[in-house]
């Protein structure tokens, strides 16, 4: 009984750390995908009194990744209603070029601002229309929601890192006289270490299974069924098999940081 | 012979050097020689022998342990050095999650002896100190004069070198300390090993020459 309270509370703070990294994956995956799709439905307006085309927007500004031209025919079909022939030319004439512009990144609203500054640089845009408000309002919430998510599992890590520190000092006397006195017998590091490696190996594996348990339920049984479109849409993003090595790789090397710090802080020559 | 163990205007301290507890000592011991160290409390007996095993190093002076300068003695060579040591303590120090078996072994378990080996040399051992029934006891369910038993058979169990043993036999019966001045007494004899005692009383009843120093006042001298 005492062993496995033991086990847990290094488990436990262990499992802490690695649903905050799991956490932060799947969220860098699914934020990915909704900035992709945000950017995808993004575009700007420019107006141009000559044609433009693709190299010279891009030389302008590299974000820029796509170019569509508005119809002018389409435009002057609404308002010629009525009008002669030969006015209706006369309008099209003047009428100038209108693009929807793409970029290929979801950019800050500072480089939205450079990248209109960019293109009203250009002497044949007449005006570049942004819809900044807009654009700025959801970027916002978007990067809100982003540091919000980063700063409660910067927290969920500090808050676990001093409980696996309070282990640490249990480890410390619980093991102390046992590494002590194979240290004076002369056994190296890793003999001495040894026992300890393996109680909080096993706890490492553990931990992984279980965080690795707790997210394959939310991708395989949860997301579907909780109606959140963005969950049900990155259903893929949840949990990868490669995720497991990277919570393990993790769980190894606090294991390994805090196993060495403990013997460390028994090593026992006094100069 | 070649010295064992030889100091050079040795001193030891604490605090970084502020608070001496031997100075200037010289001495040397052979291969085989039986030791006693003695003198009032605080002296630093337990000190002198705790620079012995590497505990502590040397302030000023050289102090050479089985060829091995222990002032400037790198790490792995001390894990070496160690390894060719018993070593005995007032207090025993025994793992108490281990049995008295694996206890016995530990410094056979060091050097990477074979399963087979280490139960067969626990079983050996156990019989000399008469605890043969007590290898899968745990310290904790010993008396003090067993537990130091079990102590001094963890000493020999790797054949050592050198046998460094800090008040023995303090606290213990007179049965527990016969036995084990006996073990140490053959150890020395049979083996040639080199066994430094810090004592308060050199026993009355002992067959073997020995050496005796005293600490006093700082200096170590040898008066027998």
């Amino acid at each position: 009984m005492k062993s496995i309270k033991h086990h847990l509370m290094f488990i436990f703070p262990l499992m802490a750390i690695l649903l905050g990294i799991e956490f932060y994956l799947v969220f860098e995956r699914t934020t990915h995908s909704y900035e992709k799709t945000l950017t995808a439905g993004y575009t700007m307006l420019v107006v141009a009194k000559k044609p433009l085309n693709m190299d010279t927007l891009k030389n302008l500004n590299s974000h820029i990744s796509s170019s569509k031209q508005v119809e002018r025919e389409n435009i002057v079909s609404e308002v010629v209603k009525g009008v002669s022939k030969s006015n209706s030319d006369a309008i099209l004439k003047a009428l100038p070029y209108f693009y929807n512009i793409g970029l290929d990144a979801y950019v800050h609203t500072s480089e939205l601002d450079k990248i209109k500054a960019d293109l009203e640089a250009d002497t044949n845009i007449r005006r570049v229309e942004t819809f900044g408000s807009s654009y700025n309002a959801s970027y916002k919430l978007f990067s809100f929601v982003k540091f919000t998510l980063k700063v409660f599992i910067l927290f969920m890590g500090i808050v676990s890192l001093l409980l696996i520190i309070k282990q640490m000092e249990i480890w410390k006397y619980a093991h102390k006289e046992r590494m002590q006195v194979m240290e004076i017998f002369g056994a190296p590091l890793m003999l001495r270490s040894g026992v300890l490696f393996r109680v909080a190996l096993v706890d490492a594996i553990f931990a992984t299974l279980f965080v690795s348990g707790i997210f394959l339920y939310v991708k395989f049984f949860w997301a579907a069924q909780s109606g959140v479109e963005m969950m049900m849409k990155n259903q893929e993003a949840l949990f990868r098999v490669g995720d497991i090595g990277i919570l393990l790789g993790s769980a190894v090397l606090i294991v390994v940081l805090a196993v060495y710090s403990v013997v460390f802080s028994n090593k026992g020559v006094q100069e | 012979m070649s010295n064992v163990i030889q100091a050079s205007n040795l001193t030891l301290a604490y605090d970084n050097g502020r608070k001496e507890i031997i100075k200037d000592a010289n001495f040397s011991i052979k291969k085989g020689d039986f030791v006693f160290i003695t003198g009032p409390s605080g002296s630093g007996k337990s000190t002198l022998l705790k620079s012995l095993y590497g505990q502590l190093k040397p302030s000023k002076g050289n102090l050479v342990v089985g060829g091995n300068d222990l002032a400037h003695i790198s790490r792995g060579k001390l894990q070496e050095l160690r390894t060719h040591m018993g070593i005995i303590f007032q207090d025993y120090k025994l793992v108490n999650e281990w049995n008295v078996s694996k206890n016995v072994v530990l410094p056979l378990m060091i050097r990477g002896y074979s399963n087979e080996i280490q139960e067969t040399q626990a079983r050996r051992l156990l019989k000399h100190v008469k605890l043969s029934d007590a290898g899968e006891r745990y310290p904790l369910e010993l008396s003090g004069g067993e537990q130091q038993r079990v102590g001094v058979a963890r000493a020999l169990s790797s054949n050592p070198v050198v046998i460094l043993a800090d008040e023995p036999t303090g606290n213990l019966d007179d049965y527990s300390s016969n036995v084990i001045w006996d073990l140490m007494e053959n150890a020395c004899q049979q083996l040639e090993t080199t066994v430094l005692v810090v004592t308060h009383k050199i026993p009355t009843i002992f067959s073997l020459p020995y050496r005796h120093f005293i600490i006093e006042s700082k200096g170590v001298y040898e008066v027998h």
